[in-house]
C-alpha cells in the first residue's frame, strides 16, 4: 500500500466512505421509525420532522432524513442542553426541549427528543428528533397563533429537561406535557415514536462504534465534518468573489400592512461566505420573528438547495457559511417576541434572499420566487368534544421556475421543496366535516419566463361545521413569487369565505376568526419565470394554452405567441411579434 | 429427440439485454437459455430461445411445445413501455374541480433537494383530462347526477385528439362505481374501439391522486402490452402449446392473458415477481423457508424476503417516476450492479453509486468506451472475474482496462494501491447491499440469523458470502441457474388474483353482516375468476383478510382472517403481534380500524419437482488456479478454480475458491465451505469471521 492519502489524512479514505454512507442510513432509520410508528398526520402523511445525529459536543454530523427547513439547525439544540446540564447526562437518559430562546429551538412547536449514547461509560454522540407537534397549548389550536404578541401565547415552553432519567420515564413530566395539548393521545403517540426513533439511533451508533472502534469512530465523525466543509467552500470559490445584496420584504406585521425589510449582503472569497444580515429591519409585533436556529437553517437550506443535489447537509458544510443575524433584528429576536411562524415566514424570505444575493454570482443557476401560503388553518370541535384541525395544504401554491424547468404548479410550502405530501381530498373528506369542490390550476396566474412559474391553484371547500380560521395568508394580495434573470412575478392569492347566509368575508393576512358552515375559496399564488418569456419554447406556450394554463391573449402579450384558430402556432406572426418586442441591440 | 412421455414447464423472462429460457422436465432437470433480447419485437426473442432449447433436445419447437404443461412468461412489455414511452394516447375522464391531481402528484418530491429535475412527463396532457359534472359524496350517496353530456363531450374530444385509450377517474368512486359505470357505458357507445380503463375496477382505493395515476398507467400501457400478449399466446398455440400461455403478476401469481388483458398494470413487476416462485422452490431443498433473495444484475440489485414461507406484499409501487397501486411482492431495489460506477468527490471522498454504466459502454474492461471504473472492473482487478468472453461472446473482458480505471480515477487520487481501491469499491457496494438487506428484515422485525440468504443473478454469488457474513446470516445459497432466476420461479408459482374493497369500521364494534356481506361478494368474484382460468373447486383456495391500523395512523397491516365471522380478540392478538414485529411496540386498548377487506384467489398449480442429479463419483478437482486478492489480512494468493459442470452433489470444496457457473460466479471465502446439495446446486458454509 502506498503512503497515506494525501487529502484525507491518519484516517483510511473506504473507511471514512462506508462511515459516513452509514451514518447518513441510521439518520434514514431513524425517520423510518418516526414515520410508521407515529399517531399524528403531520408526522406520518406530512414528514415535518427531521432525524440527526451530532457528536459528542453537539455538531450535526448527519441529517439524512428531514424537512430542507430544519437543515443543520439541530445542533443549537444539543449544545443548548449540553451546557443546561453539564456533569448530569447519563447512560439512558433522553432530554427534551424546544425554546427558541433558552433551549436552542427553531419554534416551540418543534420538540427536540435528543438521546445520548455512550460506550464504555463515555459519551460519543447525540441521535435526536425534531418534529412539529399537533398542538402545544397556547392561543391557538394546532400551534399557529397569529394573534400572538408574545412567546408566552404561543404555547408550553420547554427550557432543556430529563424526560427519561437513566431509562425511566419521569411520569410527572409526562402528565404535566399531556395537560398542555388539546390533542393528548396524539402528543403521547408521538413523543413515543419519536423516542423509539432514537433508540433505534442510538443502537446503530453503538454498533458503528464497536465495528470500527471508539478512536476511528470519533475520528470519522471529524472527517465527515471536513469533508462536507471542503465540498461547500470548493463550490463557494468557484463563483465570482464579491458582495452581492439582495432583500425580501414583508407587506404586514400580522396586524396591519407595514413595510418590513430582510437585507442581506452575501461575500463571498476563496474561502467561504459570509451572510450578514445588518440592515435588517428590528423584531415585530407578529409572530413572524426568526429565532438564531431558524435563521441558520434557513440560510443553510437556500445554500445547499443552490449549489448541487449531493452536497453534504451536515455542521461542517456550513462551518464555511459565516452568519451575522444582529439580535434584536427580525432574523434573531429578542424574548419575548412570538415567532412560531418563522418556519416558514420569514424562512421563505430568507432563503429567496439568499437565493438571489447568489444568483448575481451565478445567474445560471438563479432561483425565481415561489408563491407564498395563502391559507387559514380551521379547527373545530367533534361532537365527541375532540379537535380537529384542518391544514388546507390543497390550496398551496406553485414553485418559482429554474433553468430547464418550469415551476412546479402546486406544492407545499418552500421551505419543504416537496417534501410535504399534500392530502387527497378523499381523505381529508374522511377525516374531517367537509366537502372539497375544487383544486386545480389558474390560469395565467404563473409567473411569465422562458420557464414559467407554477400556476397556483383554485380550491374550494365546504366547511360544514363551526369552524375557527387562523388565516396567515402572507402570500395574499401581491405577488409574491418574483421572477429572475428577465422573469416575472406569478399573480397574487386571494382568500374568501362565503356564509351559507349569502355573507361573504374577505380576511386580512393574519386573524383568528370564527364562522358557521361556510365554503372557502383560495386563489394561491403563481410562482415567479425564471428568464425572458419571449425566449419561451413556442410548442411550450402552445401547449399550455391548450391546457387552459395561459390564454390566448397573454400568449400573445406577454409570449409573443400568435396563434391560428386551432390553437396551433402562427410561426412567421409569432416570429414577427416577438422581432418587434425585443429591445433593438 | 425427446424420448417416451416425458412433459416439459418453460418459463421465459425477457429483461433489457438477455431473454431467459428454462427448461424444466417432469423429473425435474432444469436448463437455462439465454439470448439477446430485441426490444423492437419481443416475441421475436423468445421463439429464438425456444428455437435453441428445442435444439438442445434435438427437436423442433413444436414437439417442445406439444409437450409443455405450462408455459409462464415474464413480461416487461409493461415495464419496457413505461421506460420507453411508447404508451397509448391516453383521455382521462375526471370529476369537475379535480382535472389536475394527476399532475399535481400530491406536490411530493421523491428527492427534495434535487428541486431542479422536472418531473417525469404527465402520461395525460390537461386538455386530454376532461371534466365531467356530478358527484358520489362521501359516504357513497349520488350528490348529482353524472352529467352524460359533459361524457359525450369529452368522447368528441378524444375521438379528436386521437385519444384511444381512456381512463375514467370519477370522485369518490371507491365509494360507487355508478358513475364510473355509466360513464364507461357513454363511452362505449361513443368510442366502441377504445380501451377502457374504470378506476374504481383498476384500484378501487381511497386516493383520487393514486387511483387515477393508477388507471392512467392501466390505461397507457393496455393496448400495446395486451396486443403482444395476445398475439404471442396465438404463435404459441399455432405451434402447438396445448394451454393457455400464464404471465406472471406483481403479486407473483400467475394469470391467463385474457384474465390480465383488464388490468396490464398488474404486469409492471413481471418479471422480478417471478423471484417469489424460485424462493418457494428452494425452500424444499434447502429445507428452510426463511429466505432472503438478493439478485445482482447489471444495474439493480432486488431484493426479498420470505418469511416462514410467505413474502411480504405491498399495494404501491413506482416506475420511472409514476405511482400505482396494485398488489405487488414486497421487492426492494437499489441501483447496485456489476455496472455502478465508482469515484471520487470534488473534496476527496470515495463513492459507489447510484449512477451506472449500463450495457452501453458498461464497465471499463468491457473495451466498449466506459471509462469509468464500475464495480465489475473492481471484481476484475481483483482476479474474482476471469478475463474471458461472457454471454456467449456478447461482452469480452479486458484487465489492463480495468485496472486503468481503478488506477486513476480512484487509487491515485486517494492515495490507494489499486488493490486497495478495489477492495474499497467492494466493500462500498456491499455496505449498500447490506443495508437494503437491513431494510428488509430487521427494519420489518425479522431477525437476520434465521435467514438463508440466495445469491441470484449473475453477479450475487460475488457478494453473497460477504453480505450474508455482516448481515449474520449462516448460509448461502446459489442456485445454478442463479442468471434465470426469476424464469426458474415462474415455472413454480400459482395462478393468484387479489381482490379488495375499501371499509370504514371498528375493529371492537364490526358490523358483521356488512362485512360478511362484502367478503361475500369479492370471494365469489374470486371463484368465477378461478373457474374461467378453469380450475376445479378441489384446486383452490381463499385467502381472507383485514387491513387494519391504529386510529390515526395512515399505514395499514394485513392480517389474514379465517372464513366467517371476525373474532375481534383474535384478530387483535395478530394485529398486535404484527405491529409489534413491525414498530417494536402496541397501544395497549388502542381502537383499531378496519380500513379495507381482502380476498385472494388461489388456483394451485401442481410445484416443480426438484431434481436430483447423480452424485459425485470422485474428488472435485480445479480447472486452474488464479491469482486472486482474497482480502486485506491475506492479500494476494493463488486459488483454485472450479468449473460448475465438474461439481455434483456430494463435492465439498474449502475457500478460498472461485466457481465458474454458466451464469454466474461463486466466491468462496477463506473461512467458508462450499458444497454441492442434493439438488445440485451451491450451498456456502460460513465460518467465524477472522
Amino acid at each position: 500500500m502506498q503512503a497515506t492519502a494525501p487529502v484525507m489524512a491518519e484516517i483510511d479514505p473506504v473507511t471514512l466512505a462506508l462511515v459516513q454512507n452509514r451514518l447518513d442510513h441510521i439518520a434514514r432509520q431513524m425517520g423510518w421509525v418516526m414515520v410508521r410508528t407515529s399517531r399524528s398526520p403531520i408526522f406520518n402523511q406530512s414528514h415535518d420532522f427531521s432525524c440527526f445525529i451530532t457528536d459528542r459536543s453537539g455538531t450535526l454530523v448527519s441529517q439524512a432524513d428531514g424537512i430542507p427547513i430544519h437543515t443543520g439547525g439541530g445542533g443549537f439544540a444539543i449544545r443548548a442542553l449540553l451546557e443546561s446540564f453539564a456533569g448530569d447526562i447519563g447512560e439512558d437518559d433522553a432530554f427534551l426541549l424546544n425554546d427558541p430562546y433558552v433551549a436552542g429551538g427553531n419554534h416551540l412547536p418543534d420538540w427536540v427528543i435528543a438521546r445520548p449514547l455512550f460506550v464504555a461509560g463515555e459519551l460519543i454522540a447525540f441521535t435526536c428528533n425534531r418534529a412539529h407537534q399537533s398542538d402545544i397549548g397556547g392561543g391557538a389550536a394546532g400551534t399557529y397563533n397569529p394573534e400572538a404578541t408574545e412567546i408566552f401565547h404561543e404555547g408550553i415552553r420547554l427550557p432543556p429537561l430529563k424526560l427519561v432519567e437513566r431509562g425511566v420515564t419521569r411520569a410527572d413530566l409526562w402528565r404535566l406535557l399531556l395537560i398542555n395539548t388539546r390533542c393528548p393521545e396524539l402528543l403521547d403517540g408521538d413523543l413515543r415514536a419519536m423516542l423509539g426513533s432514537t433508540r433505534i439511533g442510538a443502537e446503530q451508533i453503538a454498533a458503528l462504534v464497536a465495528e470500527h472502534g471508539r478512536d476511528a469512530a470519533l475520528a470519522c465523525f471529524a472527517a465527515v465534518l471536513a469533508h462536507g466543509e471542503r465540498r461547500l467552500r470548493n463550490a463557494i470559490a468557484a463563483l465570482p468573489h464579491g458582495t452581492y445584496r439582495a432583500e425580501e420584504s414583508f407587506d404586514n406585521d400580522c396586524f396591519g400592512p407595514a413595510d418590513i425589510r430582510i437585507r442581506v449582503a452575501v461575500t463571498l472569497d476563496g474561502d467561504g461566505a459570509t451572510v450578514d444580515f445588518t440592515g435588517t429591519d428590528p423584531q415585530i409585533r407578529g409572530f413572524k420573528n426568526s429565532s438564531l436556529a431558524n435563521t441558520h437553517s434557513a440560510v443553510y437550506a437556500a445554500f445547499a438547495s443552490f449549489f448541487e443535489t449531493d452536497m453534504p447537509r451536515n455542521e461542517g458544510t456550513f462551518r464555511a457559511v459565516r452568519i451575522i443575524a444582529p439580535e434584536g433584528s427580525l432574523v434573531n429576536a429578542r424574548p419575548p417576541a412570538p415567532m412560531t411562524m418563522c418556519t416558514v415566514f420569514p424562512a421563505h424570505e430568507i432563503m429567496h434572499a439568499c437565493w438571489w444575493a447568489l444568483g448575481q454570482a451565478d445567474p445560471a443557476r438563479n432561483i425565481a420566487g415561489w408563491g407564498k401560503n395563502s391559507f387559514p388553518v380551521t379547527s373545530g370541535t367533534r361532537p365527541g368534544g375532540d379537535t380537529w384541525v384542518l391544514y388546507h395544504w390543497g390550496a398551496g401554491s406553485g414553485a418559482g421556475a429554474v433553468e430547464g424547468r418550469d415551476g412546479f404548479n402546486q406544492m407545499g410550502p418552500m421551505v419543504t421543496l416537496g417534501g410535504l405530501v399534500i392530502p387527497n381530498a378523499e381523505t381529508y373528506e374522511q377525516l374531517y366535516p367537509v366537502r372539497v369542490w375544487r383544486q386545480e390550476f389558474r390560469c395565467d396566474a404563473a409567473g411569465p419566463g422562458a420557464w414559467r412559474g407554477g400556476t397556483g391553484v383554485e380550491y374550494e371547500i365546504d366547511i360544514d361545521s363551526d369552524a375557527v380560521y387562523s388565516f396567515r395568508g402572507e402570500g395574499i394580495g401581491r405577488s409574491t413569487g418574483l421572477g429572475v434573470e428577465g422573469g416575472s412575478a406569478g399573480t397574487g392569492g386571494t382568500a374568501v369565505v362565503h356564509g351559507r347566509d349569502g355573507g361573504l368575508c374577505e380576511p386580512p393576512q393574519y386573524a383568528l376568526l370564527r364562522f358557521g358552515p361556510s365554503r372557502l375559496a383560495i386563489r394561491s399564488p403563481g410562482g415567479g419565470g425564471f428568464g425572458d418569456p419571449l425566449d419561451r419554447e413556442v410548442s411550450r406556450v402552445v401547449r399550455d394554452v391548450r391546457d387552459g394554463v395561459i390564454s390566448r391573449d397573454a400568449a400573445a402579450s406577454v409570449y409573443g405567441v400568435v396563434l391560428d384558430g386551432d390553437d396551433a402556432a402562427d410561426m412567421a406572426a409569432t416570429e414577427r411579434l416577438r422581432r418587434s418586442r425585443r429591445p433593438r441591440q | 429427440m425427446i424420448s417416451g412421455d416425458v412433459r416439459y414447464r418453460i418459463g421465459v423472462d425477457i429483461g433489457g439485454t438477455f431473454t431467459d429460457l428454462v427448461l424444466a422436465d417432469s423429473a425435474g432437470a432444469i436448463t437455462a437459455f439465454k439470448v439477446a433480447s430485441d426490444p423492437a419485437d419481443p416475441a421475436a426473442a423468445v421463439m429464438r430461445a425456444l428455437d435453441a432449447a428445442a435444439a438442445g433436445k434435438r427437436a423442433t419447437p413444436s414437439d417442445l411445445l406439444a409437450r409443455c404443461d405450462l408455459f409462464v412468461h415474464g413480461s416487461t412489455i409493461a415495464t419496457n413501455t413505461v421506460l420507453e414511452r411508447r404508451g397509448a394516447r391516453v383521455g382521462c375522464l375526471v370529476t369537475e374541480g379535480f382535472r389536475d391531481s394527476l399532475e399535481i402528484r400530491r406536490g411530493l418530491r421523491p428527492n427534495p433537494w434535487n428541486h431542479r429535475e422536472p418531473y417525469p412527463p404527465v402520461l395525460v396532457p390537461r386538455y386530454l383530462r376532461r371534466p365531467v359534472r356530478g358527484r358520489i359524496d362521501r359516504r357513497g350517496a349520488e350528490e348529482a347526477p353524472v352529467c352524460e353530456d359533459d361524457v359525450a363531450a369529452a368522447a368528441a374530444a378524444f375521438a379528436r385528439d386521437g385519444a384511444d385509450s381512456v381512463a375514467i377517474c370519477l370522485f369518490n368512486s371507491f365509494l360507487d362505481d355508478a358513475h364510473e359505470r355509466r360513464a364507461a357505458d357513454i363511452l362505449r357507445r361513443h368510442l366502441p374501439a377504445a380501451h377502457l380503463s374504470i378506476s374504481s375496477e383498476v384500484a378501487p382505493i381511497i386516493g383520487e391522486y393514486e387511483r387515477t395515476s393508477t388507471a392512467v398507467l392501466n390505461a397507457y400501457v393496455g393496448p400495446r402490452a395486451v396486443a403482444y400478449l395476445r398475439d404471442l399466446d396465438r404463435r404459441l398455440r399455432r405451434l402447438g402449446l396445448p394451454g393457455r400461455l400464464l404471465l406472471i403478476q406483481n403479486n407473483g401469481g400467475a394469470v391467463s392473458v385474457e384474465e390480465i388483458a383488464g388490468r396490464p398494470v398488474a404486469l409492471l413487476l413481471s418479471g422480478p415477481a417471478g423471484g417469489v416462485g424460485a424462493l418457494r422452490y428452494y425452500s424444499q431443498a434447502i429445507g428452510s423457508d426463511d429466505l432472503i433473495s438478493m439478485e445482482i444484475g447489471g444495474t439493480s440489485c432486488d431484493v426479498m424476503l420470505m418469511s416462514r414461507g410467505t413474502v411480504a406484499q405491498t399495494d404501491r409501487i413506482e416506475i420511472d417516476g409514476y405511482d400505482a397501486v396494485t398488489r405487488s411482492i414486497d421487492i426492494h431495489t437499489i441501483g447496485a450492479g456489476g455496472g455502478t460506477i465508482a469515484g471520487v468527490d470534488a473534496a476527496g471522498l470515495l463513492f459507489v453509486g447510484p449512477q451506472g454504466a449500463g450495457a452501453r459502454p458498461g464497465p471499463a474492461c468491457y473495451g466498449l468506451g466506459g471509462e469509468a471504473p464500475t464495480v465489475t472492473d473492481a471484481q476484475v482487478v481483483l482476479g474474482r472475474l476471469a478475463p474471458a468472453t461472457y454471454a456467449g461472446g456478447v461482452v469480452a473482458i479486458d484487465p489492463g482496462r480495468a485496472w486503468r480505471a481503478v488506477e486513476t480515477v480512484i487509487g491515485e487520487r486517494l492515495g490507494l494501491s489499486v488493490e486497495a481501491a478495489a477492495a474499497g469499491i467492494i466493500r462500498l457496494i456491499e455496505q449498500k447491499l447490506l443495508h437494503a438487506l437491513q431494510r428488509i428484515s430487521i427494519e420489518c422485525g425479522h431477525d437476520p440469523r434465521r435467514f438463508t440468504l440466495v445469491a441470484g443473478g449473475g453477479a450475487g454469488a460475488l457478494h453473497g458470502a460477504g453480505v450474508a457474513r455482516s448481515l449474520g446470516c449462516r448460509q448461502v445459497y446459489v442456485p445454478r441457474v442463479a442468471g434465470a432466476f426469476c424464469a426458474l420461479g415462474m415455472l413454480n408459482s400459482d395462478v393468484r388474483h387479489d381482490f379488495l374493497q375499501v371499509h370504514f369500521g371498528r375493529l371492537d364494534q364490526p358490523d358483521q353482516p356488512i362485512i360478511a356481506r362484502d367478503l361475500d361478494k369479492l370471494a365469489r368474484a374470486a371463484e368465477a375468476t378461478l373457474a374461467r382460468e378453469g380450475f376445479a373447486p378441489g384446486q383452490t383456495k381463499l385467502q381472507y383478510a383485514l387491513d387494519l391500523r391504529y386510529l390515526g395512523q395512515q399505514w395499514d397491516i394485513t392480517v389474514e382472517v379465517p372464513p366467517g365471522a371476525l373474532d375481534p380478540a383474535a384478530i387483535r392478538r395478530d394485529f398486535e403481534a404484527e405491529h409489534d414485529r413491525l414498530f417494536g411496540h402496541v397501544q395497549p386498548g388502542g381502537l383499531i380500524e378496519i380500513t379495507k377487506l381482502r380476498v385472494a384467489g388461489i388456483g394451485r398449480l401442481p410445484p416443480l419437482a426438484v431434481a436430483a442429479p447423480p452424485g459425485a463419483e470422485k474428488p472435485a478437482t480445479a480447472a486452474e488456479r488464479r491469482r486472486v486478492w482474497v482480502d486485506a489480512a491475506r492479500g494476494w494468493a493463488e486459488v483454485p478454480v472450479y468449473g460448475g459442470a465438474d461439481l455434483a452433489p456430494g463435492h465439498r470444496l474449502h475457500g478460498p475458491a472461485i466457481v465458474d457457473e454458466q451464469t454466474t460466479t461463486v466466491l468462496v471465502g477463506p473461512a467458508d465451505v462450499l458444497r454441492v446439495d442434493a439438488a445440485g446446486n451451491f450451498v456456502i458454509e460460513l465460518g467465524p469471521e477472522d
